[in-house]
């Protein structure tokens, strides 16, 4: 009897030991995978914690103001989860008769916030982890806004007209970053420069365009409207559209293309060691090209989804207020979102919250718009603070190359003097 | 041995936070006006020693005296401020300052902008190189100065700063024999000047010359302590790997074929002008291997990355297997059969922070094997093909997941060669294979290119390790200044002759040329 139980115990000990292994080995990796995770909710804790403390100072109420601030960014949790009970049950129509569903209108606004930002997090990411500092995407999505409204000049049938629109967004935002890939690749031009530079000209391109070809012959404060054929309609009673979606699926092609192709494979070797990947048959140069061209195919989108997929606009303002800086919150997008995917997605979504909330915030709890800001800068900045450490090194590197460059500067002049006094 | 002790350091213990112990208790003392040889393989714990001494690190336990005090350092200028100054095997020097400026650099004054009284601090430096019979030209650029000037620039700055224990890390590694030479003759007058110095090395042939007591440390234990005038290289090199030193790799006589490697009047110029390589000629031939021998610096890695497609060619002729591959790639030159073992596996042969799997079609990763539709990367296969590298050079590696950083060095040299072996090449390129790895590594690793050779690959190697260079190479070629001082069989090479060809001196005893095929 007591052999029997023993041998037992011992075939399931025998079979259990793989499996534990194989457990051991799984946990590790979801701890691994979820690390970031636990670490950027720390950070955000802090971020709010330091923006009580800045509140507290100023004697706001902080937990008034942070209250004021979730229920702008997602509302209601019950009445959530009534529209959306409604919505399965009873469908749009009568939800929309009863005004059950508008306990979704806030998230719905955050989300609807979040959607340009995953793209242009994603364009300065994909820059990054070729190893560039890319920060184009600002004047890649006016461009891309731009292209997209003049897809409206010609008329085609629904559906066709949408897809049109965005290839031409996209194909903009990459012919303008494709010149700031070509001069780093064939002159060493540093991208920061031609990006900043190119932002400038797109904005008074896209200014002088807005005014001129594409003008809104009835209004003139804004460009000519997206033909109803181009649009993407919103859910009813909120401003989300369509473009969400196709942003997020956008994000996992960005995802699958980075991880899982040999394309992918080259930008994120290049981005970790030019060295090694020359070494590897790799060409640094045309990879950087690869690069930026799928930046610019990001960014273009989003100027894309900001005009085609956001009511009630569909157009561009003439001050390209509805498109501005963008490209720049998507930098601190991607750093909070640690340059993945899907980070990224999560990160914008919080931006987006972030900036429903603080509305509310303004008008419910009385925190001054400046007070609100600083807030949301405390917050954002100790989420985003890993990868700038992370990125700290090269930005000093550049700065050390530059002073030694000075400084042989100066001292050949001093040689060129002493030179000429002694001859 | 009346008078106290210069260094005593009792009992030293260190484990690092990620729970490496580096040293488990050892003992170690410096007496006034000695130089101390500080002895061991990689790993034993020499380095670790020498960055507690020099405050860089704190012990996890024992305690040291200095001049027969008591002393804990907080950091290396508390070091410094005892008399203790380390020269890292990199110099910390800013290239662009001159001699000068470098010796005075963080001792300007301790106030911001107190201004730099140049003429008066240069009489002190100067009257301190008359002291230690050390000469720089003190107003030269530092990067245009030779190594071993910057090595001397680096020993004035620490006795500038008033030190007397001086710690110098494997000084000679960047020298020529000839540097080496005035190098020990100016450690000899320090030594005069009742200066201690400790030298780290694991060159024994080094310690012999120079040191009057070696210490010797194995795995974080002491080994031994003796006397050098009663040293001899086989106690040495017993007490610092336990056993007799290198087991010879056994090999048979090379059987060459045809050549496979053609290279004819091949010179290389550097984007600054300077030219590396001249006029160079050489053959390697199937089933056999020729080790290229030099110091550092005389154009070796220049002649590998104009072989493998790295480097740009001036002129001259390079053919790999028959065909001319002038403006050829590296991944066209690997589809043609060329593996490369880079000199440098960290920064060249792999990407760190990928992992293992990544790094294991580094240069095949568009391969068809490991490709599926739309650029899709199998990483079923690449992880396959990953574990049975492993499992064939057995890597230890917990997965094939994690990043390259987390292996120790012999297993990341293991993947890099494994990789490149295992692509079937007619030709391998290996440059300083087992650099900085422990004995099991290396022999492991060296008889693999010997097995390679075996199967009738034609292989060039390079190192600046002579004792790879003898065990392997079936000719040995001697490069300096980016040309040969002479090709010739290993047993027709003495060491002493092969060092003078180093160094620059002719040494006509050997046959030179073609004639050692």
């Amino acid at each position: 009897m007591k052999t029997q139980i023993a041998n037992k115990l011992k075939i399931v000990s025998t079979k259990l030991k793989p499996i534990l292994a194989k457990s051991k080995s799984v946990i590790i990796a979801i701890f691994i995978k979820i690390k970031p995770l636990v670490e950027a909710l720390f950070a955000a804790l802090l971020g709010f914690a330091i923006g009580a403390v800045l509140m507290l100072l100023w004697k706001f109420d902080p937990i008034k103001a942070y209250s004021a601030l979730f229920q702008g960014a997602i509302g209601n949790f019950d009445a959530i989860a009534r529209a959306v009970g409604c919505l399965f049950q009873e469908g749009i129509e009568a939800c929309k008769a009863s005004g059950v569903i508008y306990g979704i209108y806030d998230i719905a606004l955050t989300l609807t916030n979040a959607t340009p930002l995953i793209l242009t997090g994603l364009a300065f990411a994909i820059g990054i982890r070729a190893g560039l500092f890319n920060i184009g995407a600002e004047g890649q999505v006016y461009m891309g806004a731009m292209a997209a409204v003049a897809a409206s000049l010609f008329s085609l049938p629904p559906g066709l007209h949408v897809f049109v629109s965005i290839l031409f967004a996209m194909i903009a935002g990459a012919l303008w970053s494709l010149p700031v890939g070509l001069l780093k690749a064939t002159r060493g031009v540093h991208e920061v420069i031609s990006t900043i530079m190119l932002n400038w000209v797109a904005r008074f391109l896209v200014y002088f365009l807005v005014a001129t070809a594409l003008v809104d012959p009835v209004r003139a404060e804004k460009s000519i409207g997206v033909a109803p054929t181009a649009r993407l309609l919103p859910f009813p009673t909120t401003d989300l559209t369509l473009a969400l979606v196709i942003s997020i699926l956008f994000a996992l092609i960005v995802y699958w293309i980075l991880w899982h192709t040999t394309l992918g494979y080259e930008i994120r070797s290049v981005g970790l060691n030019p060295d090694a990947s020359r070494y590897g048959g790799i060409k640094p140069t045309r990879t950087m090209v690869s690069s930026f061209v799928l930046g610019g195919f990001a960014a273009g989108l989003a100027g894309a989804c900001q005009v085609l997929g956001r009511p009630p606009t569909y157009a561009l303002y003439q001050d390209l207020s509805n498109v501005m800086s963008l490209g720049f919150d998507g930098i601190a997008v991607a750093l909070i979102g640690r340059n993945h995917p899907i980070g990224i997605i999560g990160a914008a979504i919080f931006m987006g919250g972030l900036s429903a909330g603080s509305n509310n915030m303004q008008i419910n709890a009385q925190v001054p718009l400046e007070m609100t800001r600083v807030v949301q800068g405390a917050i954002i900045l100790a989420l985003a603070v890993p990868e700038i450490l992370k990125i700290f090194p090269a930005l000093l590197g550049a700065v050390v190359k530059l002073f030694s460059l000075l400084r042989q500067f100066f001292q050949r002049i001093r040689m060129r003097r002493i030179k000429r006094t002694t001859s | 041995m009346s008078e106290t002790l210069a260094v005593q350091m009792q009992t030293i213990e260190k484990t690092y936070p990620d729970g490496t112990v580096a040293l488990k208790g050892v003992n170690f003392d410096l007496r006034r006006g000695e130089i101390h040889g500080l002895l061991g393989e990689n790993g034993a714990g020499k380095s670790t020693l020498t960055k507690i001494l020099s405050g860089l690190l704190k012990p996890t336990q024992g305690h040291m005296l200095i001049n027969g005090q008591p002393r804990h350092f907080r950091n290396p200028a508390d070091a410094l401020r005892s008399g203790i100054g380390m020269v890292h095997q990199h110099f910390a020097l800013v290239p662009t300052f001159t001699a000068l400026e470098n010796i005075l650099l963080g001792q300007e004054g301790s106030r911001l902008f107190s201004s730099l009284n140049l003429n008066k601090a240069r009489k002190h430096v100067e009257t301190v190189m008359q002291e230690g019979g050390l000469s720089v030209p003190l107003d030269a650029i530092t990067e245009s100065l030779a190594v071993g000037v910057q090595q001397r620039v680096e020993i004035i700055k620490m006795l500038y700063r008033a030190v007397d224990i001086l710690i110098l890390d494997e000084p000679t590694a960047v020298l020529t024999p000839i540097e080496v030479h005035d190098f020990f003759k100016t450690l000899r007058v320090l030594r005069d000047a009742s200066k201690s110095i400790i030298i780290i090395t694991h060159k024994l042939k080094e310690i012999l010359d120079v040191t009057d007591r070696v210490t010797v440390l194995r795995q974080g234990h002491n080994a031994g302590q003796i006397e050098t005038k009663d040293a001899t290289p086989g106690i040495l090199a017993r007490m610092m790997v336990g056993h007799d030193v290198l087991p010879s790799i056994e090999k048979t006589p090379a059987q060459p074929g045809a050549p496979i490697l053609k290279i004819s009047n091949l010179s290389v110029t550097d984007p600054s002008g300077f030219r590396s390589i001249e006029n160079l000629s050489l053959e390697v031939h199937a089933g056999e291997i020729l080790g290229i021998a030099g110091v550092e610096g005389n154009g070796q890695t220049e002649l590998v990355e104009a072989i493998t497609g790295l480097r740009e060619r001036e002129s001259g002729d390079i053919i790999v297997n028959g065909s001319n591959i002038a403006g050829l790639g590296p991944r066209q030159l690997y589809q043609r059969g060329l593996a490369h073992v880079p000199e440098d596996r960290r920064r060249i042969g792999m990407v760190l922070d990928f992992s293992l799997s990544e790094n294991s079609i580094l240069g095949i990763h568009r391969e068809k094997r490991f490709k599926g539709f739309w650029g899709k990367i199998l990483w079923g296969k690449v992880g396959e093909h990953t574990r049975e590298l492993i499992k064939k050079f057995s890597i230890v590696a917990s997965d094939v997941k994690v990043p390259a950083r987390s292996l120790s060095g012999g297993n990341q040299q293991k993947l890099v060669c494994a990789r490149e072996f295992d692509k079937n090449p007619s030709l391998v390129v290996a440059a300083q294979l087992t650099r900085g790895l422990d004995i099991q590594a290396t022999q492991y690793i060296r008889d693999q290119l010997v097995r390679l050779r075996d199967q009738g690959k034609a292989v060039l190697l390079v190192s600046a390790d002579l004792e790879e260079i003898f065990q392997l190479s079936d000719r040995i070629a001697v490069i300096y200044e980016g040309k040969f001082m002479g090709i010739a069989k290993p047993e027709e090479l003495d060491r002493e002759r092969i060092g003078l060809m180093m160094g620059g001196v002719n040494a006509p005893a050997t046959p030179v040329g073609g004639a050692a095929r």
